[in-house]
């Protein structure tokens, strides 16, 4: 309780109180039960900094001091205030209770501007086409079928045998990100903590790399893969072409992940270096047995958001790659596959309008995995970001 | 031979960062300079060839080096405007979309029930909007008929402002001022979903607010208004700067955005060089713009020093 009271405005009355605690009657008794009945309310702006344990129970709240009802103690609080205390008080009081409405107002309207899009794909990859021309249904289908999502997989060529995207994407996927995780990683703690001529340049070039859009380099990328060793080799439709730049820490958003590691690495107590140098551990033994360990977490959240550029680039796997078909080029050549699959058959006869089916049915298909990767390991997207030491 | 510690350990700094080194004079500084050079190659003869680009100067006299900048300012209808569109909207949705995450930081920082879901739901476009899922579902639900998202956003987009002004009798401001609700309100949807990860950034940074600031403050009795000009503003500042130039790099540097569009339709029309000038002068601009901003923005941000 002492603590409490120190940190409420109102002290000089109580301090001068509390030392003739003895012959205190009723009033007193009566401001620590207020002072109670606040510290118990979790949107006292007080009762959240103080310990679980240190917290009154709260059963005593209601009748307090000698028979006194929190009503009661309020008012001789009251008295003891001046008039902007009160006015204070009462402003706070009408912004806690009116606050949580308009919150709740806010955030509902938002989240449904976010969801929407996944509920449209949920309402229209489950329907019947002929259900986009009936004026009666919105949201929910008249014709509930999965035929549409069974021609979206095979339009989209998800249960080939050979070349098959899912396949593809998640051999390019898991491999790319786990190469540039770790290459990253280790360009990042050389970064961080190591002294050498023209860091700072190099450094500037990582910027560099962060800055400049994929889309000047492509070409002489291209070029670059398509005449390798001199002419010699074609990589071109490999899968080489993703692999070689992320296994040399040039991947995809590769100089977005060296900062964040840069960062985090540095935010560590350098003392663990020096012990594990004076128990005779080399630079890089350092790194694997003590550094890596520390950053777990940050290996985790850099690798999810890896996974998760890869599975929606298309730009940079649409220039190397003519025949191999990953997930999200499917989906960006979604109307021309469509148009082979299903819309150029004489008898099909399908409106723009109705067209929307497959595709909200297609985009379905493509985030799920994401979805269900994000709703697993949520904590890890959100919460790693703030411990990898890319604030501050 | 054995080397004083500080000499072995930069020669390690170099060992630890030398496959990326490697990896960027390849993958990246090489193909860098040689886009540079298409600026100044004849667009007419820059023809992938057997072993090659196939590679000639313009020759450098009469400002005829200049050739493709002069194609891509002058002579080219689209570039021009589709430059000062990008421009002008990146410079007015910045704002917009670093306010409106500050904002839904800011609520998403408080406690109540839910607040873990409602996290959840507003990370969401992170995993999504990088995609070609975001441009299917953009254009969808602005030419179906039940775009329930643009519906939404036409509840606030009745008159009532404009009408209000009106009545005030400030005519001349309500025009603009309306004119900027009307694209916030219209653009809610875009605004949303591409402020995923300053929302991120920026909760990470008003998690990073020292719990005696906020102490100090309920003790002197601060508004919740007082509170965040005073305290949450300057604590979060630097990243304001980091997100400003995050939003800026990513609107400019994504496919749908008009320039990048018309670039990436002279490369697959074969004119390398010309694409080639149009993204660097581009380029250039932009940074030119963020570097302007940057500079003037970095004095009045508030920088803890321990």
């Amino acid at each position: 309780m002492e603590n409490e009271k120190n940190l409420t405005p109102e002290v000089p009355e109580n301090q001068t109180a509390d030392e003739i605690v003895n012959e205190i009657s009723d009033a007193v008794d009566a401001e620590i039960a207020a002072e109670r009945v606040s510290a118990s309310d979790p949107d006292h702006p007080v009762a959240s900094y103080i310990p679980e344990s240190a917290k009154p129970d709260v059963i005593e709240e209601h009748v307090v001091g000698e028979g006194m009802t929190k009503k009661e103690a309020m008012k001789i609080r009251m008295k003891n205030m001046n008039k902007s205390e009160i006015a204070y008080l009462r402003r706070k009081r009408i912004f806690e209770k009116t606050w949580p409405v308009f919150r709740f107002l806010i955030l509902f309207g938002l989240a449904f501007v976010i969801l929407t899009p996944l509920l449209f794909m949920l309402s229209y990859g489950f329907r019947e086409r002929q259900d986009m021309n009936d004026p009666t249904v919105i949201w929910i289908p008249r014709h509930l079928t999965m035929k549409i999502m069974k021609q979206t997989i095979n339009a989209m060529s998800l249960n080939a045998s050979e070349n098959n995207p899912l396949v593809n994407t998640l051999v390019l996927n898991i491999g790319c990100s786990f190469c540039q995780v770790i290459t990253c990683a280790i360009t990042g703690y050389g970064f961080a903590r190591f002294k050498f001529k023209g860091r700072n340049l190099l450094f500037g070039i990582v910027i560099l790399m962060i800055l400049v859009p994929t889309q000047i380099i492509s070409i002489p990328l291209y070029m670059t893969f398509r005449f390798f060793l001199f002419g010699q080799v074609n990589l071109i439709d490999k899968m080489l072409v993703m692999y070689l730049p992320a296994l040399m820490a040039n991947g995809i958003r590769a100089g977005l992940m060296i900062f964040i590691f840069r960062q985090f690495f540095r935010g560590l107590p350098k003392e663990l270096e020096d012990a594990a140098y004076l128990d005779g551990c080399g630079p890089f033994k350092t790194f694997v047995k003590v550094m890596v360990p520390n950053a777990g977490s940050s290996f985790l959240t850099v690798f999810l958001f890896s996974i998760v550029w890869y599975w929606n680039d298309f730009y940079v796997t649409s220039s190397f790659f003519t025949n191999k078909k990953t997930i999200s080029l499917q989906l960006k050549n979604l109307d021309g596959l469509l148009n082979i699959a299903i819309f150029n058959n004489a008898n099909a006869n399908i409106s723009a309008r109705e067209k929307i089916v497959w595709f909200e049915a297609a985009c379905l298909i493509s985030i799920t995995p994401m979805l269900i990767l994000y709703a697993c390991l949520q904590k890890h997207f959100t919460e790693g970001i703030e411990r990898s030491g890319l604030v501050g | 031979m054995k080397l004083p510690y500080e000499r072995r350990k930069a020669l390690y700094g170099y060992g630890f960062i030398s496959i990326w080194l490697v990896g960027t004079i390849l993958w990246f500084l090489i193909p860098l300079v040689e886009s540079f050079c298409y600026c100044f190659m004849n667009n007419d003869t820059l023809k992938p060839n057997v072993g090659g680009m196939n590679k000639e100067w313009l020759p450098f006299k009469d400002g005829q080096w200049l050739t493709n900048f002069k194609y891509a300012f002058r002579v080219d209808p689209k570039f021009k405007q589709y430059l000062l569109t990008v421009l002008k909207d990146t410079l007015y949705q910045t704002p917009m979309i670093l306010i409106f995450s500050l904002f839904i930081a800011v609520i998403l920082n408080q406690k109540f029930k839910g607040r873990g879901f409602a996290r959840a739901i507003f990370f969401l476009p992170v995993i999504i909007a990088t995609g070609p899922v975001y441009n299917i579902i953009n254009g969808n639900i602005a030419s179906t008929g039940a775009d329930s998202g643009a519906q939404f956003s036409t509840l606030f987009e009745t008159d009532m402002v404009d009408k209000l002004l009106e009545f005030l009798g400030v005519m001349n401001i309500s025009d603009n001022l309306s004119e900027i609700i009307n694209t916030v309100t219209t653009n809610i949807f875009g605004l949303v979903w591409s402020s995923g990860i300053q929302i991120l950034i920026f909760l990470a940074a008003l998690q990073n607010i020292p719990v005696s600031a906020k102490e100090a403050a309920s003790m002197e009795g601060a508004t919740a208004w007082e509170y965040f000009w005073k305290i949450t503003l300057p604590y979060v500042s630097p990243m304001i700067l980091a997100n400003f130039i995050y939003t800026v790099i990513d609107s400019f540097t994504k496919t749908d955005n008009a320039v990048m569009g018309l670039v990436l339709e002279k490369q697959s029309d074969w004119n390398y060089a010309y694409a080639a000038a149009m993204a660097w002068s581009y380029f250039a601009i932009v940074m030119v713009v963020v570097g302007i901003i940057v500079a003037f923005v970095n004095r009045f941000i508030f920088y803890e020093v321990d």
